[in-house]
């Protein structure tokens, strides 16, 4: 964690009121991970106090370019896309606990709602660099919305899902998951929060429904990992970038809390990315 | 001193392959691992935008700063100069020498209960020992889960939170983070809240003697709780019995933070002063809402939210100006600080000490360049001590306090 000026180096709307920055940061390029995030400064003169904090999209250490991709919802993210190529943005990161994804891992599926795939993205391209099988199962409301394919690696399977039928499978994202669930070794979600909730609640007995044999040395046998703690999350199947409100990003001021199975949780400092068996999923 | 000023010669850098060295006598001062971190971000002219792009200002002076952390590095001669100005401040003067219970601070400049966290969370980006002191989250008996969530959210100049008081508990604060609060040369003022007065007892009581622990900020005004919290700082004889009830409970150096959410703040001020407060912190957070995006419901999930930041600062300097002309302990100010003039305006309407809240969440080393702007400013108006700077625009009269404008408060 540290603080970067970043310059931005372009900035492109993607998709209507999507846009797609590159940032030339070397720091935090080469120090983050899938899943870690940045917090960024808003100008002062437009009298936003709070930062505002956005998934890695990207991130190559060879150029030192990272990139963010995010939707325009308020005064911030406005104010972010008239930064003009040049000026630098003050960010906070890399920050939050990346992906945990188990070194035997062959075939990851990538879940992403809409804007999802900003959180997920990244893990895309680390997986294939570390020689994974991805799959991305990708929802949004209308072919409008469709994250274009030729902004993700050539290597990844894209299998898209619309709402209103007009690219791909008609209806939501998590309906193509069953198709899946068997091929993957682990799943990655990034989205809507009813969406992670379904992914959640389909993600459980999953082991036993398949018969996946429990693989290597049954060590410590009946003494489980600590909820919450890397080696769990990386043997755990469903791993979820959860979003909320958030104020300081560091872990002080508590803002961002997700209400877990054991108490509250901080988005910014145990997330953004959590083992779907962590969080208290509401009811569906 | 702004930190566009042309480098000064002290400020060579010497490259060693990958390790940059500063000879300046200013790093000498940072702690090891701060050094560390500080040392890793590149200077300035690495970011700079290629020449022929229009090059504007992104708002924060932070941005500015980022690339060369000691731009306004000073000369050793006015570096000598700035070291000579006392900024410290004691906001327990009725005890006596540090010694015998007071409570010193190497500068006016603190960080507000609930923004920083323990102290801890912000080491990686901020020299922590270079505060003036440290308010830690606010603290209870018992562990707190805290409100339901969402808990913050921006508001024009400002933020809601309705955190709920989340914490372990006392005694999970002392064990874990008491030794490392020990080694710390900042002193950590523990925020103490409760729902009953035995409950701010019990809590003062164990925190008393505990190592590494300066003082305590009686948290009586926080708006975000159902029980307890607001109701002791609303009430004359509430406040006053909740202080003088701690009081007897302990010896460390003694604040109260005031609430704004009253009509008439002077009585409770008065009241806490008699009770044996050392100083009165002003102000806590206003009680607001906020509404969902869809407006069938609020938006936090407490409801209501407690409203800070620069659109609060008005009100906080109503209050320090209020309670300055009936009290005469310290006061230490909080509401909307995000630079000098903040500070100065502040100090001006009577508070001997600031403390930086909501402006570290866009700008963690605020509260340590407040400090450093602080000392060049007496600096620059040739004082000693920024003492001179405290309470100048109070009414020029000595007799009893005025009532007049009380008319035309809400």
């Amino acid at each position: 964690m540290r603080l970067v000026a970043a310059e931005l180096v372009e900035s492109r709307q993607i998709l209507p009121g999507q846009w797609l920055q590159s940032f030339h940061a070397p720091e935090l390029a080469s120090g983050s991970r899938a899943g870690q995030f940045v917090h960024v400064r808003t100008g002062d003169c437009s009298g936003l106090v709070l930062r505002r904090p956005f998934s890695i999209n990207t991130a190559d250490p060879g150029t030192g370019i990272v990139t963010l991709h995010f939707r325009t919802v308020g005064r911030g993210t406005e104010w972010m896309t008239r930064v003009r190529e040049g000026e630098r943005l003050d960010m906070l990161g890399p920050l939050g606990r990346p992906f945990e994804v188990d070194p035997r891992s062959r075939h990851l599926l990538l879940i992403a709602g809409g804007l999802g795939m900003a959180g997920v993205r990244m893990l895309a391209d680390e997986a294939i660099r570390d020689g994974r099988q991805v799959t991305i199962l990708f929802g949004a409301l209308s072919a409008a919305h469709v994250y274009p394919s030729n902004l993700l690696p050539d290597e990844v399977e894209y299998v898209v899902a619309t709402d209103d039928g007009s690219l791909g499978h008609h209806g939501y994202v998590t309906e193509l998951v069953q198709e899946y669930e068997a091929w993957a070794d682990q799943a990655f979600a990034c989205g809507p929060h009813p969406m992670l909730a379904r992914l959640a609640a389909l993600a459980v007995g999953r082991r036993d429904r398949l018969g996946v044999a429990k693989l290597g040395r049954k060590r410590g046998a009946g003494k489980a990992d600590p909820l919450g703690s890397t080696t769990a999350r990386r043997k755990s199947f469903l791993q979820v970038s959860m979003e909320q409100t958030m104020g300081c990003a560091v872990g002080a001021c508590l803002g961002c809390t997700v209400i877990g199975v054991e108490g509250p949780l901080r988005v910014c400092r145990e997330g953004p990315v959590f083992a779907a068996e962590e969080i208290a999923w509401p009811a569906l | 001193m702004t930190p566009k000023k042309a480098k000064s010669p002290k400020q060579v850098l010497i490259r060693f392959g990958d390790m940059r060295v500063g000879t300046d006598s200013n790093r000498s001062k940072r702690t090891p691992t701060v050094r560390k971190a500080k040392g890793a971000i590149e200077p300035a002219d690495r970011f700079k935008a290629p020449a022929g792009r229009p090059r504007v200002e992104t708002g924060g002076s932070a941005v500015a700063d980022l690339g060369a952390p000691t731009a306004a590095r000073p000369t050793l001669a006015v570096q000598a100069a700035l070291d000579r100005i006392d900024l410290s401040v004691d906001l327990a003067p009725a005890r006596g020498a540090p010694d015998h219970g007071g409570l010193v601070l190497d500068n006016p400049i603190l960080v507000a209960s609930g923004t920083f966290g323990y102290g801890v969370e912000y080491g990686e980006v901020v020299d922590v020992q270079r505060i003036g002191a440290i308010c830690c989250k606010g603290t209870t008996l018992r562990p707190r889960a805290g409100n339901p969530p969402p808990r913050v959210t921006e508001t024009p100049g400002g933020m809601l939170n309705a955190i709920g008081l989340q914490n372990p508990g006392v005694d999970a604060v002392i064990e874990k983070y008491g030794p490392i609060w020990q080694g710390w040369k900042v002193p950590v003022i523990v925020n103490v809240a409760g729902e009953s007065i035995e409950d701010y007892v019990e809590v003062a009581r164990r925190l008393d003697g505990v190592p590494g622990v300066a003082g305590i900020e009686l948290n009586i005004s926080c708006p975000n709780v159902g029980k307890g919290g607001l109701q002791f700082a609303i009430d004359r004889d509430a406040a006053r019995a909740v202080t003088a009830a701690v009081r007897r409970a302990t010896d460390l150096p003694l604040l109260v933070k005031l609430s704004p959410n009253v009509t008439d703040v002077r009585p409770i001020a008065k009241a806490i002063e008699e009770a044996g407060a050392d100083a009165i912190c002003a102000i806590n957070t206003l009680s607001g809402l906020a509404v969902s995006a869809d407006r069938t419901r609020a938006f936090l999930g407490n409801t209501y939210g407690g409203l800070s930041g620069p659109a609060i600062k008005p009100v906080a300097l109503r209050i320090v100006y209020e309670v300055a002309q009936v009290v005469s302990i310290p006061i230490v100010a909080i509401g909307g600080v995000t630079n000098l003039d903040d500070v100065l305006d502040f100090l001006a309407c009577g508070a001997v000490a600031v403390q930086v809240g909501t402006a570290i969440f866009a700008d963690p080393e605020l509260p340590v360049r407040l400090g450093d702007e602080l000392r060049a400013d007496c600096l620059r108006r040739g004082l000693d001590s920024y003492r001179s700077l405290i309470g100048t625009a109070l009414p020029k009269r000595t007799g009893a306090p005025s009532a007049k404008g009380a008319e035309y408060r809400p």
